[in-house]
């Protein structure tokens, strides 16, 4: 696969996800109100057929599906999808932890981290931009903690999967300048 | 009870600790037991003590515990 990730963090491993990592752990998350509906997706079935061949769908150069596995145990806790803009230099980060019991526990950052780094310094991306649900408030905490800058609020900007309502998103956003400043100070504590 | 002090209260029950725990300048980032769930029952539990939900400008404003203080004074049905 072109460009393939492939980073270690404290914690975690990252890597491009295949087809053979479609499981019945993966068809959990996907059937699990509590995973899926802070993303706007409705609970589903999805076959072990269909979720290998959404796997294959991403071309590992412009779009990433990038799974995060405890170093640990080997198990695969939940995936990134990462989208380039290779004309402006954009990477649009999303992300699931379908394991529940990894929920507050900073995978996201800490594995984010390693992405942006990669990203930034390797694939020369130079801005990274993330849409959370405004109601989706965990999310909203690691990208603030992380020190993601809000660049803006889209009212109603999203119908909601679940009730049809119209669904609030913020925007934010991380120069590759500043997460290297962030770097640095965090370097120098 | 102060603002402040019940934000803080708020705070120590989104993380289940005594108040003491938490100290008046607890922020995003800089107070390691303010994790990402921890962040949603508190924002969780400021709405329910302020009888409504959070507009999406409030709510990503909050960055620190003086905030949620700041809400709580906001909206306080005697202030109103």
């Amino acid at each position: 696969m072109p460009g393939s990730v492939a980073i270690e963090t404290a914690r975690f491993r990252l890597r491009n996800l295949k087809p053979s990592d479609a499981s019945e752990r993966w068809r959990g998350w996907a059937r699990d109100p509590a995973v899926m509906h802070p993303l706007n997706n409705p609970a589903r079935d999805m076959s072990l057929d269909y979720l290998a061949r959404y796997a294959s769908s991403f071309d590992g150069k412009n779009r990433h599906l990038i799974g995060v596995f405890e170093k640990a145990t080997g198990a695969h806790i939940g995936f990134f999808m990462v989208e380039i803009d290779p004309v402006h230099r954009l990477a649009t980060f999303n992300v699931v932890i379908g394991d529940k019991d990894w929920w507050g526990k900073r995978v996201v950052n800490e594995s984010r981290a390693a992405l942006l780094d990669y990203f930034f310094e390797r694939r020369s991306i130079e801005k990274a931009c993330g849409s959370p649900l405004s109601r989706n408030f965990p999310a909203v905490l690691n990208y603030k903690e992380q020190g993601w800058r809000h660049e803006g609020t889209l009212r109603g900007h999203r119908v909601s999967a679940i009730d049809g309502s119209r669904l609030d998103q913020y925007q934010f956003g991380l120069l590759r300048e500043e997460w290297r400043l962030l770097r640095k100070a965090k370097n120098n504590d | 009870m102060t603002d402040l002090l019940q934000a803080r209260q708020l705070l120590a029950d989104a993380i289940t600790v005594e108040i003491d725990v938490v100290p008046d300048n607890a922020r995003i980032g800089h107070f390691e037991r303010w994790d990402s769930l921890v962040h949603m029952r508190l924002l969780l539990s400021v709405e329910k003590r302020i009888g409504r939900q959070l507009d999406p400008d409030e709510a990503v404003r909050v960055e620190c515990l003086s905030d949620i203080a700041a809400l709580l004074k906001n909206n306080n049905p005697a202030t109103l």
